[in-house]
């Protein structure tokens, strides 16, 4: 089917995310504007204007109440999903680079940038004590002194966050002492998104080693490896089949020297259990930075550093298609 | 014993009693003066000092006494030139000097210098000097009368040195240098996948290079040249030569040419050193400016004579002298470019146009200097010497500027070799369209000076690539301009004619390679053209298959014709370094990624043992063969299903119990999810679907622009 072209940035495209029950697609990119779309038509719902600088990522609470957003800005701020007003603005030293709902909904993480001078902090809020949010003083803030998170998913059942590291490190933080519970060294590279499945049991890492790799959020037990010739900078694991879809290609810096096709800008689908690729669904013109599965599994969305996000549906012959085996 | 020694020499020390110094009287001095001052004797004058720096001059004027001073005044003035003068000497008898001097200078290497420069020195109609080392003639005095038999060499077993052509399977090798360099693998070629024979780190330095039978595996080092072969690849020979860039063998393997910038002297040629395999000697070194055109040494195709092209001459030597065919080179004024028929011990070369005398192709026999056929052509600018790979045609491509037309015009001569005296027939390269300037068609020059870019490039309908069939009587030649470009198939018919059997228009392609075997060839447009590939069948002149490798930068073909590599490597293109495999009809069997790829080279075969008889009934019972090698492909290839789908399987069911496992602890957690999100059931997409809201959503389905202003 003919993909939807979703036109509401300026900039490229830093994060997507669908809500719980996928009838809503959240985007944010390098410019301050973080949009709200149906993602059955591309309609846009809405915008939460507010930040003054590029936007990293966004995240929306199980019942899709509220949204979060962290930026470049040196803010992470909390807004009503619904009406767009902004309900809470928690000021930082550096940029926020992740953040995210446990899953109660009740409490916030996000992560800063090691930044002019300031430290990587993985900080906790509470969002059921309002004096924290108005102190800004999180309950728990956890320094990284060894290398920077670069991307953060909470683990099931709130108990932890998985966050991947600058150095290709993945690590859980506990949410509630702060201390690291497990670890994984399975990357080479910068981990450039992490994203778990929908039961939230296992999480995929893209990395800059051109790799994907599927662990069990438990116990960070390395599952599945996914090769390709360029950086993966997201994955994301189909909540029906046993599919990965990986996005990513040349760095976005070397792009203008090169032609979309040695840039490699597809969505490549690779099977979870055989490690193969068996499609690729082009259409960006430039590096795809996020992918995202819809909740029911019959679409997904990529959003490039063109600036679009492009919300693909599957054709028929996509759900029937098997490897021999 | 010593012990006990020692501990008596105490006792006496104990006693108090002064020791004697005195030698006893039957003392033997026996320390020599070489170990107690060894370094001061070794500075110690000599006799010989200084024998290295006196030259012997024969042939020197005999004179008295009376000009004896006006002799030494000339000697002077020759002999400073070389270096400080420090002792001459004139012998004489009777009154008259004897005729020749000895001259010493202040170093040896002055005395070379005069060696080298003097010998031979015309002093006038009588008198040229024969100037020599003084150290020579000790040397030559002591050689012994009696002839001795060099010791024995013990013989190095280096096992089967063909030993890959045993292949079961007769996969064919090649090489592959990958990791920007860092690492080097031979691998056999095998339609499922490569298969590793050898790898090593840092094995070369540069690349790598396959002697012409495949017998060697030359390596690249500061130092020189490594030979590799055999079973294990083992270390066969090495060749010393400091800052090597540039390796040729000879067409029988015997003979190695290496190139060097560094080492060359203008008293000791060793830019660049021609090598004995088999023994390691060096068996000459040359001076060489440059290296632009390598090789520089053009072999004939047994490998008895190669040949140099310098201003104005044409140097042939022999082998294994490595002299001068007959003592003197050929003088051809002109001489522009030479190459060896690669069937027979013939060399094509031409001259340009020089004032009345017509620019011409020769044809030469050797080692007899026979002019089997000579062709004058006119208003020559450039030509090019192509040799079918038998040696059974020569083409040469002319480029021409006629008189009364504008730009350069291209022609091809082909000489058929093996015909009655060489006859010669042109082929003209026309472009689709060919406008002709005629000063009375006015209006059709006032057309053509609309179309006048049209018009400049039909006329100058430029060669693109050149190549013959190599075991065939036909050509394939690229001409046009980008992105006009034609692929013509040309035949040469045993009566000279030559057909024109099919052209392709509007190509991508830059190069040709037709398969080692003829019949088969690809087009391939490399670099620039992003990598097109064409696979054509010129026995029916069928594109067999039209496929790309973006950013391909090499076309190799594998000894046998059966397959054929094309490659993006990191020399020329630092992304998606690869090689691909395909089989001769185009069809795509491997696609192999290497990390920094730069080159694969195949190993090439020796060649074939049979007969013609025998190939010829080779191919009438191909039948019978062709069925045994497809059921062995079937075997293969339900093998390798087999194996995919074994591999397949256990990795699922090891994926399968994975998840079985996680969605048991999934489970387990169930009531833990529901208190965090206060008894809500979200475990599947609509679980709580009763709390849903119904929401009404337009689709934008058409939109149409109906103008209002004209209605």
């Amino acid at each position: 089917m003919k993909p939807i072209l979703l036109q509401g940035h300026e900039r490229s495209i830093t994060q997507i995310k669908y809500n719980r029950e996928g009838d809503l697609l959240f985007s944010v990119a390098k410019d301050p504007v973080a949009n709200a779309w149906y993602s059955v038509n591309g309609e846009r719902l809405g915008t939460y204007n507010g930040h003054t600088g590029a936007v990293w990522c966004v995240d929306v609470d199980w019942d899709t109440k509220n949204v979060l957003t962290g930026s470049a800005d040196n803010s992470c701020r909390l807004w009503d999903c619904e009406t767009g007003k902004q309900l809470a603005l928690l000021e930082t030293s550096s940029a926020v680079r992740t953040c995210g709902f446990d899953f109660s909904g009740n409490i916030i993480m996000f992560s800063t940038d090691k930044q002019m001078g300031y430290q990587c902090f993985l900080n906790y809020f509470d969002l059921r004590d309002p004096q924290q949010i108005e102190d800004n003083q999180p309950y728990l803030s956890v320094p990284c002194n060894e290398s920077k998170i670069t991307s953060a998913v909470w683990g099931p059942l709130g108990e932890f966050v998985i966050a991947g590291h600058e150095n290709g490190e993945i690590n859980q933080f506990s949410a509630k002492s702060g201390e690291i519970l497990k670890k994984a060294k399975e990357h080479t590279k910068q981990i450039n998104d992490i994203q778990s499945s929908v039961d939230l049991t296992m999480v995929i890492s893209a990395s800059k080693d051109c790799t994907a790799k599927l662990f069990d959020s438990t116990n960070l037990d390395h599952i599945k490896t996914f090769k390709t010739e360029r950086p993966v900078n997201s994955a994301a694991i189909s909540p029906i089949m046993d599919h990965v879809v990986m996005g990513g290609g040349q760095e976005a810096m070397e792009v203008t020297t090169t032609s979309t096709r040695i840039g490699k800008f597809e969505a490549r689908f690779f099977h979870a259990a055989y490690e193969e690729e068996f499609g690729r669904v082009k259409g960006h013109f430039g590096p795809i930075n996020c992918v995202a599965f819809h909740p029911d599994g019959k679409s997904y969305s990529s959003g490039g550093e063109d600036g679009y996000v492009r919300i693909h549906y599957f054709d028929s012959p996509y759900f029937d298609f098997e490897l021999e085996a | 014993m010593r012990d006990t020694e020692n501990m008596e020499a105490e006792i006496e020390f104990d006693d108090g009693e002064e020791p004697s110094f005195s030698d006893p009287e039957d003392f033997v001095d026996d320390i020599s003066d070489e170990e107690l001052l060894g370094d001061v004797l070794r500075e110690k004058p000599l006799e010989a000092d200084g024998i290295d720096s006196v030259i012997v001059v024969d042939n020197v004027p005999q004179v008295g006494p009376d000009r004896l001073e006006k002799l030494k005044n000339v000697i002077h003035k020759i002999f400073s030139k070389f270096g400080k003068i420090t002792n001459e000497f004139y012998p004489d008898a009777d009154g008259k000097t004897k005729g020749y001097i000895f001259l010493e200078y202040s170093a040896p290497s002055h005395a070379h210098e005069a060696v080298k420069n003097a010998d031979g020195y015309k002093l006038d109609k009588q008198h040229t000097f024969r100037v020599n080392l003084f150290t020579d003639f000790d040397k030559y005095m002591s050689i012994c009368d009696e002839w001795e038999t060099p010791e024995k060499q013990p013989f190095k077993d280096f096992g089967n040195l063909r030993h890959w052509l045993e292949d079961p399977d007769c996969r064919d090798q090649y090489s592959v240098i990958y990791d920007s360099g860092e690492r080097t693998g031979i691998f056999a070629s095998d339609v499922k996948e490569p298969i590793e024979i050898e790898e090593r780190a840092r094995w070369t330095e540069t690349y790598v290079r396959w002697s012409p039978k495949g017998t060697y595996l030359a390596t690249f080092h500061q130092r020189g040249i490594a030979l590799w072969g055999g079973e294990k690849f083992k270390q066969i020979q090495r060749f010393s030569h400091q800052g090597v860039q540039l390796i040729d063998f000879s067409p029988c393997e015997r003979y190695v040419v290496t190139f060097s910038p560094l080492m060359d002297t203008k008293d000791d040629p060793q830019a660049i050193i021609i090598w004995d395999v088999l023994t390691g000697q060096k068996k000459r070194g040359f001076h060489c400016e440059s290296s632009a055109h390598w090789p520089i040494f053009k072999w004939s195709p047994d490998g008895k004579f190669f040949a140099r092209m310098t201003q104005d001459t044409l140097s042939i030597y022999e082998t294994p002298s490595m002299g001068l065919l007959d003592k003197k080179s050929l003088k051809i004024n002109g001489i522009k470019d030479f190459s060896w028929s690669p069937g027979d011990n013939i060399i094509a070369f031409w001259v340009p146009e020089d004032k009345d005398i017509p620019a011409r192709v020769t044809l030469m026999q050797l080692p007899s200097r026979n002019e089997i056929r000579v062709r004058n052509l006119f208003n020559v600018v450039d030509c090019k010497l192509h040799w079918q790979k038998n040696g059974d045609y020569l083409c040469v491509k002319v480029d021409r500027t006629p008189k009364g037309t504008q730009g350069v015009v291209t022609n091809f001569e082909i000489f058929r070799m093996r015909e009655k005296q060489v006859p010669v027939d042109v082929v003209e390269m026309k472009g689709k369209k060919r406008w002709i300037l005629r000063p009375y068609i006015a209006i059709s020059c006032f057309l053509l000076s609309l179309m006048s870019s049209d018009f400049s490039a039909c006329l100058t309908e430029s060669i693109i690539a050149f190549a013959w069939e190599p075991n065939g009587s036909k050509f394939a030649v690229l001409h046009g301009e980008a992105p006009r470009i034609n692929s013509s198939f040309y035949h040469v018919k045993n009566n000279g004619k030559i057909d024109l059997i099919k052209m392709f228009d509007k190509q991508q392609a830059n190069s040709i390679f037709w398969s080692p075997q003829g019949q088969f060839l690809v087009l391939a447009g490399l670099r620039s053209m992003n990598g097109a590939l064409a696979f054509v069948d010129t026995s029916d002149c069928t594109m067999m298959n039209i496929a790309e490798h973006y950013m391909a930068s090499d076309v190799e073909w594998d000894p046998t014709g059966r397959y054929v590599v094309t490659s993006v490597s990191w020399w020329s293109h630092k992304v998606d370094n690869a090689f691909w495999l395909w089989t001769f009809q185009g069809r795509l069997l491997q696609k192999n990624n290497k990390e920094r790829f730069c080159q694969l080279l195949w190993r090439p075969r020796p060649p074939s043992l049979l007969t013609q008889e025998q190939i010829k009934l080779i191919k009438k019972d191909l039948k019978k063969y062709s069925k045994i090698f497809e059921q062995k492909d079937r075997l293969s290839q339900s093998k390798a299903s087999k194996e995919l789908v074994d591999k397949r399987r256990t990795m699922m069911e090891e994926y399968r119990q994975y998840r079985e496992r996680a969605t048991a602890m999934y489970h387990e957690q169930r009531p833990l999810r529901l208190e965090l999100r206060g008894g809500v059931d979200t475990d599947d997409l609509d679980s709580n679907v009763d709390d849903w809201e119904e929401e009404t959503i337009e689709f934008f389905i058409n939109e149409e622009i109906i103008p209002i202003g004209d209605l």
